[in-house]
């Protein structure tokens, strides 16, 4: 992933190159141009002047022809010789690469020429005059250097200039995003952006904070929907269970009758554990558990043992334990001894009359194993209602309450199935 | 014994007063805050079952105001709310029990039971069934005044079944009150019949009546 403000800078690197690359024929073009443009007024100049002195000299034959060779000898640059009347030609302009006679080491050199006729008491003449200039490859070379500078230095600047604006003017960006980072629903505390004076920056706040105010309070009213639900459900419960207990009071009810009193309690029981359970889960989840105290979890775990001893044997289950002593965690009395006891329950409920379950207890973990036929499906295991099965009269909940008491404690649940154990281990 | 049963749902107060009714004790309802204070201005009671959530006030006010009059009854908190810090502010202020909704009649006939014998008695009380004599303060059991061998459980089920004399307690209600509120997740509430039948194995070889009947199939009763 690249961080957002090193994308443009790449288009903007890559932009420039372009530019910079097009810019080096643009460049050598308008020069040469310029060079040949300011030369050819030049070799005209030299003309014009060469052939003004001459005519203002009135030379006889002799001495022209002496001055023309003097010329010549002197001005390496021109040549002026006699031509016959046939030759004379309009004037032209010509490129020419040949070796500089001056040049010691014989590079070729390139010139710029004029060729110009023009007569001379009464005679026809031909001059030329040549400039050198300076060779294309030189040109563009230099050209080159100073692109490849400047490139350079743009490409310096793009990279401090970027590091800068990105620490500077995406602060609050980055400030914001942390914070929404570290945002966690189940806590229900706000976010207070910092101002910006961006008005992007200033916008996207704005909207986080709509959309975290409405999520807070969609979650909040499903939370307490949860729990203003199994509140209402409690007091019709009770009367339900009253009213079975007082008929159960009545003289003339027969075997059968007295029965299905029996089930509908039981099955009473059962959705007032689950609502209960719900109210359990909604009021973790709502934070009503004050929390850190120092509990003896080796205690708990014992206490709890102790508790379903008689389960244990009623269903002929071998007890295996390994506790280390004066285990202490910190956390809430209620939720730990709730989580233990959900285990434990399960661990019996789920072991096959004439099993066996163990305990395991260190500083680090809680281990709870018991026999089974076949691994379970772990997915969603740890959900509400994810388990209920028509043999196992559980509320369906005792897992999901065992996985909302870890996570508020930051310890970790998991199960694995070996060697013929349903494994729960908690790490703390 | 009279007892006050302040709960704003009347179904289930007149459920309350139909199982306690007949067997000792004289029930009075209230149904809201006011009534509640008015009914504890004008009598004295030796029990009152309080509901928290009422009609026009909190319950808890109502027991500040039962305790702040240095009043003598036994106050027995029934409340759906299930909440831990009520449960712990209630009895701060001075509630003698807590039962939270949906309770079985017999559970709280025991409670009522045990809570009035507590303030009578001044927690030096022996109860006596005929021949049978319990010592609450040694917990232990005589029959015929010889001593018999009780477990926690054998002795916790006959107060129980004391409480609730002359009633049919069903093997729910008593499951659920010798293990709480895991009694649903187990499988079988055989155990509950296991100790059932040490109790009245113990009872019968101490020469003592059997009183305690099974009903139906499915509950027990004991009569006196």
């Amino acid at each position: 992933m690249t961080r957002l403000l090193n994308k443009p800078l790449r288009a903007f690197i890559l932009y420039s190159l372009v530019v910079l690359a097009t810019s080096i024929p643009a460049y050598y073009f308008i020069i040469d141009y310029i060079w040949r443009l300011q030369l050819d007024e030049h070799n005209q100049l030299v003309s014009k002047k060469t052939q003004n002195e001459l005519s203002t000299l009135s030379l006889n034959d002799t001495l022209l022809k002496q001055s023309i060779e003097l010329w010549d000898r002197i001005q390496p640059g021109t040549a002026l010789e006699p031509v016959s009347q046939a030759e004379m030609r309009p004037d032209s302009i010509y490129t020419v690469l040949r070796p500089n006679k001056y040049d010691p080491d014989g590079y070729i050199n390139r010139f710029r020429g004029l060729s110009t006729y023009f007569t001379l008491y009464g005679k026809p003449y031909r001059l030329i005059v040549e400039t050198n200039v300076e060779e294309s490859d030189e040109t563009i070379a230099a050209i080159t250097v100073v692109t490849v500078f400047f490139f350079l230095l743009l490409l310096g600047g793009f990279i401090i200039l970027n590091k800068r604006i990105s620490v500077r003017l995406w602060k609050p960006f980055y400030r914001t995003l942390e914070k929404v980072q570290g945002f966690n629903l189940s806590r229900q505390q706000n976010i207070e952006f910092e101002e910006t004076s961006i008005k992007e920056f200033s916008e996207l706040n704005e909207a986080l904070q709509h959309l975290i105010e409405a999520d807070m309070t969609a979650y909040r009213l499903q939370k307490e929907f949860t729990e203003n639900a199994s509140h209402e459900l409690q007091t019709p419960l009770a009367i339900m269970r009253s009213k079975l207990d007082l008929l159960l009071q009545s003289s003339t009810l027969t075997n059968e009758q007295s029965d299905i009193i029996e089930q509908a309690t039981r099955a009473l029981s059962r959705v007032s554990r689950i609502n209960r359970n719900l109210l359990l889960l909604a009021r973790i989840e709502n934070n009503q558990f004050a929390d850190r105290q120092q509990i003896d979890l080796s205690n708990i775990v014992n206490e709890n043992l102790l508790m379903l001893d008689e389960h244990l044997s009623n269903k002929g289950i071998e007890r295996e334990k390994d506790i280390d002593d004066a285990i202490q965690i910190t956390g809430n009395r209620t939720l730990v001894e709730t989580m233990v006891s959900n285990l434990l329950l399960n661990a019996i409920r789920h072991s096959p009359t004439g099993g066996k379950i163990r305990v395991q207890l260190s500083a680090r973990q809680l281990r709870i194993s018991n026999s089974g036929s076949g691994p379970l499906k772990e997915e969603g295991l740890f959900q509400r209602f994810s388990n209920i099965s028509r043999e196992s009269p559980g509320s369906g909940l005792g897992l999901a309450i065992v996985k909302q008491v870890c996570n508020r404690y930051g310890w970790e649940v998991n199960y694995s199935y070996s060697q013929d154990f349903h494994v729960f281990t908690i790490w703390f | 014994m009279k007892v006050l049963i302040i709960e704003d749902e009347p179904e289930l107060a007149a459920s309350i007063t139909g199982y306690l009714s007949g067997e000792s004790y004289l029930c009075e309802t209230a149904t809201s805050f006011r009534q509640a204070i008015e009914k504890i201005n004008a009598f004295e009671y030796d029990c009152i079952l309080l509901d928290l959530m009422l009609p026009g006030g909190n319950g808890l006010d109502i027991l500040q105001e039962i305790k702040h009059r240095k009043r003598e009854e036994g106050v027995i908190i029934i409340s759906a709310k299930d909440a831990v810090e009520d449960k712990i502010k209630g009895l701060q202020i001075g509630a003698d029990d807590y039962i939270s909704k949906p309770f079985h009649l017999a559970e709280l006939a025991a409670r009522i039971y045990s809570l009035i014998r507590r303030k009578q008695f001044n927690n030096t009380n022996v109860l006596r069934q005929e021949e049978i004599e319990v010592n609450l303060l040694a917990k232990t059991v005589h029959v015929h005044d010889k001593p018999v061998n009780f477990t926690r459980k054998e002795l916790d089920l006959l107060l129980y079944f004391m409480a609730n004399r002359n009633r049919v307690v069903s093997k729910t209600a008593l499951a659920e009150h010798l293990s709480g509120d895991i009694a649903d997740m187990l499988d079988s509430h055989d155990f509950v019949y296991a100790h059932i039948k040490n109790l009245k194995k113990k009872l019968a070889e101490a020469g003592a009546t059997n009183y305690l009947k099974t009903i139906y199939g499915s509950g027990y009763k004991w009569e006196s």
